[in-house]
């Protein structure tokens, strides 16, 4: 697969070009701090993150984007079908199925592991149609990561910052405002094909020199390796952490709601205000934290207590979807659900206090 | 990602007539619907029934398995779908999708006795079980069934208990816990209370349990009581699921995904699962 090596700005340029394909998106800046991963509009200033040393200026640091990539190819109140009456009144349902092509960009390694598992859970057993027509329509341009985003930052601890699986086109930070650029895929290199770089005759070096300028050790590390990490949480039943961590927990779900590998969702029907005898379905974000997650008709809820639900939570990410999928970690390191909890509550230290009630156990 | 092969209607039901449909009691409505195609399902799986702008809901199969695309529910009223569904008719459509789940496999019952214990509407997806058992007595063992309600008038399928227990090899033990004044036939008590006296092979006996949560933790005391390991105690668990492919995550128990593992296991795999059976 061929490489190039152009600045920033000509990457930024071509970026904004690429919206003839279908939709592009890319992470934008939403206030001082935070991101929101959007559309690129005509007028979308857009920029990559500064890790020039040598640079005057003062260096953009880009964040993780409040929500994840990923959700664009899940999003929140998808149509699943819609319904109408015919002329003999019978009624007509047609799935709904998006498969405009679309571009999303600037995706870090940790949201690029994340849709990767997305990947692997819609492919599983029967197969989600809606998902898989979204994402086999969709063309990844991945981002490296030099230096952690934030002080939340825990990816390479996951094993997520060195994810490439899953990126047509991966892009390498390099000295003086530069980027490297390389197909991964078939369906990357047709889209570099006609975007004029300059092609870059020693990819294993300018990776090397990117390598070398990496933080180390990168972010938050675990008090142990992940496998271990991985095994404690497996072989953990009842234990006082779980009732640790949640004695401030309001139960809101926002951490769901921000995890690129939380996909749970809740079905609605609703009718046509204008057409009683048309209407559709479509299924929004749920959350496992959500007290009335595991409720059954009749109102048996299976899940009642606040540390029952956090223990499923962790489990998901760091237990039983590693064991089923042979795919490492579900928690992908980004941070976001410890970042935007009202109460810091954090994934991390949960995972780090098991690892040290594990130890003490005799 | 390499392409995946998918069916695009798999979220999107099909709709069936309903060509019956009355209430079996104040709080049960009884449908025999039509399918387009059949569905050919097996005993203890469930289907996604909906109705067009109300919404879907996840219901067992309470027949066995048949070949002319009819599907039997029973329905309980205990939510606005469900309330929604005891309006409609003989003549109205139901939206349905599946089966779904993994069931029973008949060839493991072959031969063996087989106990069924049902509490309340867990009758109605042991049915879909109990027929093609009672239908071919060459093929299976003695056939025991320990129906349980809470009033004469909440009692299912009455008539077709009575029909089964003058089969050769089939025992049927109606009780409810309150006579509430009506007239009743059967014995009264909890459905625990008749396994101590059952004459039981137990080398040679399959449990199978459906029923509120309550029911399972004393039916179970009783079953090991009598020496019965619980690799033969199988039991239908319930839970909401929204979407039956195992991706709304409703219905996962820990590592499992009871609309795709389940909802029928064997209690050895559950024993070690928390909140599996509370």
């Amino acid at each position: 697969m061929r490489g190039f090596l152009t600045t920033r700005a000509t990457v930024l340029d071509w970026l904004h070009t690429l919206d003839q394909l279908g939709d592009v998106f890319f992470p934008q800046p939403m206030g001082e701090s935070s991101f929101r991963f959007d559309k690129v509009r005509k007028h979308s200033l857009l920029a990559f993150e500064d890790f020039d040393a040598t640079s005057t200026e003062k260096p953009f640091r880009a964040s993780t984007c409040v929500q994840p990539p990923g959700k664009k190819l899940s999003p929140n109140n998808e149509q699943i079908f819609h319904f109408s009456k015919n002329e003999n009144g019978e009624y007509q349902l047609t799935p709904t199925l998006d498969d405009r092509q679309r571009i999303l960009a600037g995706v870090r390694p940790c949201d690029l592991k994340a849709i990767h598992l997305m990947d692997r859970i819609n492919s599983d057993g029967i197969p989600d149609a809606h998902y898989l027509s979204r994402r086999q329509n969709t063309t990844i341009i991945a981002h490296d990561c030099l230096q952690p985003c934030d002080q939340h930052c825990f990816c390479d601890a996951t094993g997520s910052l060195r994810w490439r699986e899953g990126a047509d086109i991966f892009l390498t930070p390099q000295p003086e405002a530069k980027l490297l650029i390389e197909a991964l895929t078939e369906r990357g290199e047709q889209l570099l094909a006609d975007a004029g770089f300059t092609p870059c005759k020693n990819i294993e070096g300018r990776k090397t020199l990117a390598e070398a300028q990496r933080t180390k050790p990168f972010g938050r590390q675990f008090n142990a390796p992940l496998q271990q990490v991985i095994d404690t949480v497996s072989n953990s039943g009842e234990s006082p952490v779980w009732d640790k961590h949640v004695e401030r927990c309001f139960s809101c779900g926002t951490c769901n709601l921000v995890c690129p590998t939380c996909y749970c969702f809740d079905v609605q029907d609703d009718f046509n205000v204008d057409d009683p005898d048309s209407g559709q379905r479509t299924r929004s974000w749920d959350g496992c934290m959500l007290e009335a997650f595991a409720v059954v008709a009749g109102g048996h809820n299976f899940r009642p207590q606040l540390a029952a639900r956090q223990r499923h939570r962790i489990k998901r990410k760091l237990a039983w979807l590693p064991a089923r999928f042979g795919d490492g970690s579900f928690c992908v390191g980004c941070g976001r659900c410890g970042h935007q909890c009202t109460v810091d509550i954090d994934i991390f230290d949960i995972a780090n206090d098991l690892l040290a009630t594990a130890e003490t156990k005799p | 990602m390499k392409p995946v092969d998918f069916d695009a209607h798999v979220l999107t039901p099909r709709m069936a007539r309903i060509i019956e449909a009355r209430d079996m009691t104040a709080q049960e409505r009884f449908f025999r619907l039509q399918l387009p195609q059949p569905l050919t399902h097996r005993p203890g799986q469930f289907v996604m029934a909906s109705i067009l702008g109300i919404g879907e809901a996840p219901i067992s199969i309470s027949c066995g398995p048949r070949h002319d695309g009819q599907l039997e529910l029973l329905v309980r009223n205990t939510g606005s779908l469900t309330h929604a569904m005891h309006q409609l008719q003989a003549g109205d459509y139901m939206g349905i999708r599946g089966p779904f789940g993994s069931g029973f496999q008949l060839s493991e019952f072959e031969g063996r006795d087989i106990l069924f214990v049902a509490g309340g509407l867990g009758l109605a997806p042991l049915r879909s079980l109990i027929e093609p058992v009672v239908g071919e007595p060459q093929r299976f063992g003695r056939v025991t069934l320990i129906s349980g309600c809470r009033t004469p008038a909440d009692e299912l399928y009455r008539e077709q208990m009575q029909a089964w227990a003058k089969r050769p090899n089939v025992h049927v033990i109606r009780l409810v816990t309150d006579t509430d004044h009506l007239p009743w036939g059967g014995e009264v008590g909890l459905v625990t209370a008749p396994i101590a006296k059952l004459e039981m092979d137990v080398a040679n006996t399959l449990a199978v349990l459906c029923g509120p949560p309550v029911m399972y933790k004393f039916v179970i005391m009783e079953l090991a009581a009598r020496g019965l390991p619980n690799a033969q105690i199988f039991i239908d668990l319930e839970r909401r699921m929204r979407c039956g492919i195992g991706k709304c995550g409703h219905c996962q128990i820990n590592h499992v995904t009871c609309c795709q593992e389940g909802p029928v296991f064997r209690f050895s795999d559950l024993e070690s699962l928390p909140e599996a059976l509370t």
